[in-house]
């Protein structure tokens, strides 16, 4: 019962730090996009609360808090309060699988303890897909519990959006798991260990470079962002399917889309970007004599990966216009479908005649 | 045949362009520029202001001479000149002086006004004037239904220097102005 409790209390903990980690993830990442995006057009972005307006995300977070909450009337009272709710675990569940930093356990009272990842299952992938897909459930009965037609239009264009794009991000990961034979991430990872030649970026026998375009160019459909934001289409559609959101639940709705844009910009550095490993063999630490300080390097090269996705996401959002419905489809289904398929075909027949010839 | 060629090979050009997207990586290219070269042309307002022109036409403001006394003769032309009918003159006799008039009250809705500074045109006795007074935001309407004693009050903090009264200042309406008793003969 002890050794239980201590487990139990050990995995809290490490849910309650990455849980925490996320959430101000994506409070700098409020503040951050809203910096870049206004440097970029030649303004200064947010400046008033605090120096520069560091103190932003704060005072955003209380707006939200005390702001009326507003069911619409003829909304359906249930599904409009669930659906945020339905958005956020998802976009926030799929962490539990995403190693951090090195692959390494230390021991408490008998009990093994892996620091860097919540939970190694071996269907790592795939579980972050399928939850990932079932946040599309959260927009679409939030634009339609709504009772108006732009939430209703929003969430209908994100149900067709987040189907056709979560198939491309589905087969472009498919090359990678091919070349490293695992769906676990803690092994996918590892696997690219040494340098940057051996990352499923650059590695041979396949490079995944048409992959991880494709993987690039949906995660940012997926996630509902510029160039791809037409649920949330503020030009046509006011504000897509939280038009009728207020308060809380739209805080929820935000911190969804935020956490989504994390949780596919770490998925991109583990499965493309080697993860944790640094893009040189072992790691600097070890050289000057701390290899017990070898994780802080690690997580900070995950970190580095991470955040320069992050950023690629805002330098989209101030670059490009908004496609057009039809655009995103055909796109969708008419070039990235074929090149990831391409791609498949092209990575199995090379890895196939690899392990032939050795 | 080599037109066709050409065409063959522009069109691959053409192709590789799009598959490398190289529009998208030239916008990329200025956005990012813009990033590493950062002029924020922005104006942090309450804080910094910019400088107004001379010629800004701001609040509207009723003026003194020098010794304090109004300049307002209450001849009703900037009523009369005014588009948008911000302005009402209620012009009443200087008592004891029979020959002096001067406005008893007057109102400026400035709800109404569009700041054509007609009323500062017409003027005869340069009484009106535009300030470069523009934070005028108020929670009450009511507030911009300015009487005499505001307008005034915005010219003396606006206008600092004041004009000096001069007799016989303006020859066309010298008449508005003359305290008879004090005019110094004219010269020959």
């Amino acid at each position: 019962m002890t050794e239980f409790g201590l487990r139990l209390a050990i995995s809290l903990t490490q849910i309650a730090a990455v849980m925490g980690i996320v959430v101000i993830t994506v409070l700098i990442l409020t503040l951050a996009e809203r910096k870049v995006l206004g440097w970029m057009q030649d303004r200064m972005g947010p400046m008033e609360v605090g120096p520069y307006g560091i103190l932003q995300p704060f005072a955003d977070a209380i707006k939200l808090f005390f702001k009326e909450d507003i069911i619409p009337a003829g909304a359906n009272k249930f599904l409009f309060t669930v659906a945020p709710i339905l958005c956020l675990i998802p976009a926030f569940i799929g962490f539990a699988v995403i190693p951090w930093g090195p692959n390494q356990t230390f021991e408490i009272n008998g009990i093994t303890v892996r620091p860097f990842v919540i939970s190694d299952i071996n269907i790592g992938i795939l579980y972050i897909l399928a939850f990932a897909s079932l946040g599309a459930y959260g927009i679409i009965l939030g634009g339609w519990a709504s009772n108006s037609k732009y939430s209703l239009l929003g969430g209908l264009r994100s149900a067709a959006q987040i189907i056709s794009y979560e198939l491309n991000i589905g087969l472009s990961i498919v090359g990678v798991l091919i070349l490293s034979g695992s769906l676990s991430l803690v092994k996918i990872t590892d696997a690219q260990a040494g340098g940057f030649w051996n990352w499923y970026l650059f590695a041979l026998p396949a490079p995944q470079i048409f992959a991880f375009v494709v993987y690039v160019i949906s995660s940012v459909a997926e996630t509902n962002r510029v160039p791809f934001d037409l649920p949330e289409a503020e030009s046509e559609l006011v504000a897509g399917f939280f038009t009728e959101y207020s308060g809380l639940r739209f805080a929820f709705f935000f911190l969804a889309e935020y956490a989504n844009m994390v949780l596919v910009s770490c998925v991109a550095a583990a499965l493309f970007l080697g993860g944790w490993n640094a893009p040189y063999p072992g790691t600097i630490m070890t050289l000057i004599g701390l290899p017990s300080l070898a994780w802080v390097e690690n997580i900070m090269w995950f970190a580095v990966k991470t955040y320069s996705f992050l950023f690629l996401f805002f330098w989209l959002r101030a670059t490009l216009p908004r496609l057009r419905y039809d655009q995103l489809m055909r796109f969708g289904w008419k070039v990235m479908l074929p090149i990831a398929l391409g791609n498949i075909v092209v990575t199995s027949l090379a890895v196939f005649f690899y392990q032939q010839m050795k | 045949m080599a037109s066709m060629a050409t065409t063959k090979r522009s069109n691959l050009y053409e192709w590789f362009k799009t598959i490398t997207f190289y529009e998208i990586l030239v916008g990329m290219k200025a956005t990012l520029s813009h990033l590493l070269h950062y002029r924020p042309v922005t104006v942090q307002y309450p804080h910094e202001k910019r400088t107004l022109p001379d010629n800004y036409r701001g609040m509207l403001a009723l003026l003194r001479y020098d010794d304090g006394t109004e300049k307002c003769v209450g001849c009703d032309l900037c009523e009369a000149a005014c588009p948008s009918r911000v302005i009402r003159v209620v012009s009443a006799e200087v008592p004891g002086e029979p020959t002096k008039r001067y406005s008893k009250e007057y109102y400026m809705d400035m709800t109404r006004c569009l700041f054509c500074g007609m009323c500062v045109d017409a003027c005869p006795v340069d009484a009106l004037g535009m300030t470069r007074e523009f934070e005028w935001a108020v929670y009450d309407k009511r507030q911009l239904h300015l009487n005499k004693q505001q307008l005034l009050a915005i010219g003396d903090r606006s206008f600092p220097v004041r004009e000096k009264r001069l007799e016989l200042q303006h020859p066309n309406v010298a008449f508005f102005n003359v305290a008879f008793k004090h005019v110094p003969p004219k010269p020959d």
